[in-house]
């Protein structure tokens, strides 16, 4: 190993040749090149001009050049040189070569291997003994700690894979002990550090004393990478509440977290910012219930690892109710049987199971609703009040029984009897609701009028009774209190479980009002407790779902919850065996369920050398560089030499050639910068201002454009996104407009350019995204679109009727879908002769740019839902219609009258 | 294969020779002295047309006394007949290595062009009943048919000088491309007048050979034979070797006049039917 500033040469000696390039210089500047042979008649007219010996021509000079480059080149290279050659540490003794392969490890794994490798060419250039220990080995796996040949220890390290849990520091130090006892004598230590504390902080602090104890330790860490972990999400009614967790940097972050389906669709992305040191950053996520059933997986992006992984199973979707009366004969009897509507309102959407509490009880249970029945065993209360302590969710509705004997499992005291407003003997009228308050879970929902309440129980006024009330009347009495306790909670209504107090339970309301109050419970996994749960496939160091490894061992359905993360049972799905395949029984054991927040560890210890992971630049071969420069400089020099020859002669075509393909490009950019919109056919969007929404539009329309011109004789431009009031509209055939839930009304020159926009015959197509199977996606879009286009000069408006040329412009299509399907879709109601009959709005929820939409490489980054391939086709199909509706007009309505036609000339 | 070729040349010669109608034109015009084959010589001779009666001399036979005429008067005539005789025209281009040669794909061989010109020329001649002759040929080619044999017969052809039994006073047409050094020439041409002929003399080059494009070090091979001339710059030589070469060709016109040959040059990138033309009147003319 020879060194020269920052190249090595691996074959120094080679160098002796490059004296030789002098003996070369000499030779080929005596030597002329060969002339090139031309027959030629008059041979003898030159002969007679020619002198009798022609000089050898010298070689220009640099030709010369060129070839010695060449000859220089092939040498050097053939020395094998090595750009900034890792020196080593420059001893000579045994290494200890220490990687954390934990979950941290995962965001920088591969510059981790290289600098790994970098180190092990080294030693092996120096024939040094390395030993490699990884803190997070597999089970099973750790062998006793050796001194190996280097060659040994980067095969082990080849297969190495970043773990998906907790290095174990603890079992790290106990083999460097054995080391350090088998091996007498100081080595040095090289630690690929991932810098965090992993919540055993002596451990750690102790590993790192000991590696100095033993010799030089240098630590390598990877500069500010964050080290991020998706916390335990929380249910929070029908929102997720979302945790990020961080060892803070110092650099700040954009963050997505992706709510995935059982499929891989990617259902919901949040995206969060985390300020300049943050340790964490939440955000919610709120999705129909529905949709929110379908997440199974939670994940970061970008990808970080198992520790931003975060698998939903069942608990986080099951919530069993059950329900109890005081007399259960005759409870359910139709119309007047105390939990007739209760049957009625909660059974679409959850489990529900009947008996009395006890019985209840001692299945796993979310919600107990009781229908005015007392408490009078004092032990069913304390099971009761246990039960609500660890998480249940205690529901009660008032009447003539809890009147006369209200018991202490009551969010708030009540007075003995009950109120009547409205009757024969009072003055009073029935009440009607207020609007509920902020703080309630019913919060949004609009009380309907007619919604009265003729008797009620009434609570003991006190200062908390306030903050108790989720519902009250329109006079101020509380209508609904609850209150926590322990993990759980006491829901009061003040008013019967059947219309006999008030006529609430017959409203749509009151339906409303059951799923917000069993969303808000906590969720409930299924299984028998002392069930062994197989590892049904298991996540790896870097997220990914695969066949579980060797050592991964079952784990009984109890412990599940309080089970860590380890070797002998990988975060992943467990499942009972034989039952592979159903997800309802699946459990989840998840990496961050209970990692600590991450820390970054205090001062190592002083004597530590510290580096930074890939600071430095990796080793890089420079031999094949070289001899691939003396190839294509040989390539050169023969191109000059065939020139001077006249072999070969550049042909004076070629450089207008090259001149006009070096000028294309140029030339395209500037029509491209110029052109306005009206050289071309093509679709818009109105710009929303939201930057994701605005982007899916616009590949929505490009993939929509996309299908159109594949499948039809239309040719339509890349999209354009427009903002009405500045943009000239009237190049666009057709407007794609998202209404967003807190979309401004638009301002007057905006308005006065779209109903321009529509009296000229342009289409807006109208999308407030939240229609059909996308129900409660976008809260708020319709209030926003009655604000959006108030003063709209929008014609009245009538369901898409079955034979509208919109079904039959180019495929016949029964149903309009999108992302979602089963909404309805509007358009004009009368036929407006001026523009064709062409409606001038469409208006419709199912997302549709969303379906149309298409990333980069060509996949569809927004799951159509219900789902299916055929949903997406029918997606493009409605848009092929549509943009022939736009183009062509009523064109096709003529076949609608087909039938018509035929039968008049049959007659 | 040879066969066809040689019926494709013969083919395009008819062909170039149908296609010139100015040619035509001027043949017909003079069908009677320069396309007729047979032709009268404005002079009394031996001959089938009557040419005049004159009194008879002594001294002429008594044979050709017409009686009939004389019996009209009191004198005696004696009928003199047209003096006829067909032009016979000798045809000669040169073949050898030299001659097969081009600078470019896209152009005749030199070779090439002297045949096709050679044919064109013939194929006008033999519609005019000429006598041809070739160099070493045994006998004379008359009739429109005669053209195919000829063609055939080019690949025999003598070396120039060689054909002694030409008859006297016919005409030569020599096509060559006369690189030859100048007293070759001047031998050749010198025998040919010996024997009385008179012609023309058509230098027929490729434009390579006048225009010398060469660029660079190149060895120059004569195809010929000769020794090669290794140039090391031919871009420096090039006005040299015009001049040379208008020299040669001065000197190739100033040794054919006194022998009675006309000298004229002819490249192969322009038409053939320039010099068919050319040539055509030239004949014509003398």
């Amino acid at each position: 190993m020879l060194t020269l500033g920052p190249i090595g040469f691996a074959d120094p000696w080679l160098l002796l040749a490059l004296p030789a390039l002098q003996v070369l210089w000499w030779l080929l500047r005596v030597t002329p090149p060969a002339p090139k042979r031309q027959i030629f008649p008059p041979t003898g007219i030159l002969r007679e001009l020619q002198p009798a010996e022609a000089t050898p021509a010298r070689t220009p000079w640099w030709l010369l050049l060129l070839r010695l480059m060449v000859a220089g080149l092939i040498i050097l290279g053939l020395a094998r040189p090595i750009w900034q050659p890792s020196a080593g540490t420059g001893q000579s003794g045994p290494l200890l070569l220490v990687l954390d392969d934990g979950w941290a490890a995962t965001p920088d794994w591969a510059r981790r291997m290289a600098s790994a490798q970098r180190i092990l060419e080294a030693t092996k250039r120096e024939a040094r003994p390395v030993a490699l220990l990884t803190t997070a080995p597999l089970q099973g796996e750790a062998d006793p700690l050796s001194f190996l040949p280097a060659e040994e220890a980067a095969a082990r390290l080849a297969v190495l894979r970043p773990k998906p849990w907790v290095p174990d520091r603890a079992a790290a130090l106990a083999s460097v002990m054995a080391l350090r006892a088998g091996n007498p004598g100081s080595f040095e230590s090289l630690f690929l550090f991932d810098g965090l504390d992993h919540g055993a902080g002596q451990d750690a602090q102790a590993f790192l004393a000991a590696l100095a104890a033993a010799g030089p330790l240098t630590l390598m860490q990877a500069p500010a990478e964050p080290r991020r972990v998706l916390a335990p999400p929380i249910l929070e009614g029908d929102r997720l509440r979302l945790k990020l967790v961080q060892a803070p940097v110092a650099l700040p972050g954009q963050v997505a977290i992706l709510a995935r389906g059982g499929d891989g669709a990617s259902l919901a992305r949040v995206d969060l910012a985390l300020a300049p040191g943050a340790g964490s950053a939440e955000a919610t996520l709120q999705l129909p219930s529905e949709i929110r059933n379908q997440v199974v997986r939670l994940e970061l992006e970008p990808e970080a690892g198992a520790a931003g992984v975060f698998l939903l199973d069942e608990s986080f979707r099951r919530r069993p109710v059950g329900l109890a009366a005081a007399d259960d004969t005759g409870a359910d009897a139709p119309l007047i049987g105390p939990l007739f509507y209760l049957l009625r309102a909660l059974d679409p959407f959850a489990e529900l199971r009947r008996g009395t509490p006890e019985a209840l009880l001692a299945r796993r249970l979310s919600v107990l609703i009781l229908a005015d029945r007392e408490l009078a065993d004092p032990k069913e209360r304390e099971a009761l009040d246990a039960w609500v302590r660890q998480g249940g969710t205690l529901i009660r509705f008032a009447g003539p029984r809890l009147a006369a004997k209200p018991d202490t499992l009551l969010p708030v005291p009540l007075r003995a009897g009950e109120r009547q407003l409205g009757g024969m003997l009072t003055w009073e009228k029935p009440q009607t609701l207020a609007p509920f308050p902020d703080h309630s879970p019913f919060a949004g929902l609009i009380p309907p009028a007619e919604v009265t309440v003729e008797r009620q129980v009434l609570a003991e006024p006190s200062p908390r009774l306030a903050e108790r009330s989720w519902a009250r009347l329109a006079d101020g009495t509380p209508l609904v209190t609850a209150e926590a306790r322990g993990a759980g909670r006491i829901v009061l209504f003040h008013v019967t479980a059947q219309a006999a107090w008030s006529n609430l339970p017959l409203s749509g309301l009151f339906v409303d009002m059951l799923r917000r109050l069993v969303s808000l419970s906590a969720g409930v996994a299924a299984g028998e407790p002392d069930q062994p749960l197989a590892p049904l496939e298991t996540l790896d160091g870097f997220g990914r779902l695969g066949a579980p490894p060797a050592g991964a061992a079952p784990i009984a359905a109890r412990a599940l919850d309080e089970a860590r993360a380890s070797p002998r049972h990988p975060p992943g799905w467990y499942g009972p065996a034989g039952a592979a395949g159903e997800a309802a029984h699946r459990r989840a054991l998840n990496l961050s369920s209970h990692l600590p927040a991450p820390q970054l560890i205090g001062a190592p210890p002083a004597s530590a050398r510290l580096e930074t992971l890939g600071g430095e630049a990796a080793e890089r071969d420079l031999g094949p560089w070289l001899l691939a420069a003396a190839f294509a400089l040989f390539l050169l020099e023969l191109i000059a030499a065939l020139g001077l020859r006249g072999l070969w002669r550049p042909r004076p075509f070629a450089l207008p050639v090259v001149l006009l393909l070096a000028l294309v490009p140029l030339q395209a950019f500037a029509q491209a910068a110029d052109g306005s919109a009206a050289l071309a056919t093509r679709l818009a969007y109105i710009q929303t201002g939201n930057a994701a929404v605005d982007e899916t539009s616009l590949s929505g329309l490009a993939g929509l454009s996309d299908f159109v011109n594949r499948h039809t004789a239309a040719a339509l431009a890349e999209p354009h996104g427009v903002t009405a009031g500045q943009d000239d509209l009237s190049f666009y055939p057709l407007l794609y407009w998202p209404i967003l839930p807190d979309a401004p009304a638009p301002s007057a020159t905006a308005v006065a350019a779209l109903n321009e926009f529509m009296r000229q015959g342009g289409i807006i197509l109208m999308d407030t995204r939240d229609q059909g199977s996308g129900e409660g996606m976008s809260p708020g879009a319709r209030a926003a679109l009655r604000r959006v286009t108030r003063d709209l000069a929008i014609p009245p408006l009538i369901p898409v009727p079955e034979d509208h040329v919109l079904n039959r412009a180019f495929y016949l299509l029964n149903e309009l879908p999108g992302r979602f399907v089963g909404g309805q879709v509007w358009v004009a109601r009368d036929q407006d002769r001026a523009n064709d009959s062409v409606s001038p709005v469409i208006l419709g929820g199912h997302d549709w740019a969303a379906a149309w939409a298409m990333d980069r490489v060509g996949q569809h980054p927004h799951a159509t839902i219900p789902g299916g391939v055929r949903q997406r086709l029918l997606a493009y199909r409605f848009g092929t219609n549509l943009v022939m509706y736009a183009l062509t007009g009523n064109y096709k309505g003529d076949q609608v009258h087909v039938p018509a036609i035929l039968e008049r000339l049959g007659n | 294969m040879a066969e066809a070729a040689q019926n494709a040349l013969t083919a395009r010669a008819e062909a170039l020779g149908v296609r010139l109608p100015p040619l035509v034109v001027k043949a017909e015009r003079i069908a009677a002295t320069v396309m007729q084959g047979v032709h009268g010589r404005r002079r009394s001779g031996q001959g089938d047309e009557f040419w005049q009666f004159r009194p008879y001399l002594p001294g002429d036979a008594a044979s050709r006394v017409d009686w009939r005429q004389s019996a009209r008067s009191d004198r005696v005539f004696i009928r003199e007949t047209e003096w006829e005789a067909a032009q016979t025209v000798a045809l000669w281009s040169a073949r050898g290595p030299g001659m097969v040669w081009r600078s470019r794909d896209a152009l005749p061989t030199k070779q090439e062009r002297a045949e096709l010109l050679l044919l064109a020329l013939a194929a006008l001649l033999l519609r005019g009943g000429e006598r041809l002759r070739a160099f070493g040929a045994p006998r004379a080619f008359i009739g429109r048919a005669a053209l195919a044999p000829l063609a055939g017969f080019l690949p025999e052809q003598a070396v120039m000088p060689a054909d002694l039994c030409l008859p006297r006073h016919a005409r030569a047409l020599l096509f060559s491309d006369f690189l030859a050094p100048l007293e070759e020439t001047r031998a050749q041409l010198a025998a040919l007048a010996a024997q009385g002929l008179r012609g023309h003399v058509l230098q027929i080059l490729d434009p390579a050979e006048e225009t010398l494009p060469f660029a660079g070090h190149i060895r120059f091979e004569d195809p010929a034979g000769g020794a090669p001339a290794p140039i090391p710059r031919i871009e420096a030589l090039r006005g040299a070797y015009q001049a040379a070469l208008a020299r040669h060709r001065e000197g190739l016109a100033a040794l054919a006049l006194p022998l009675g040959f006309s000298f004229a040059t002819h490249r192969t990138d322009q038409p053939p039917e320039l010099a068919l033309l050319a040539l055509f009147q030239r004949l014509e003319g003398s």
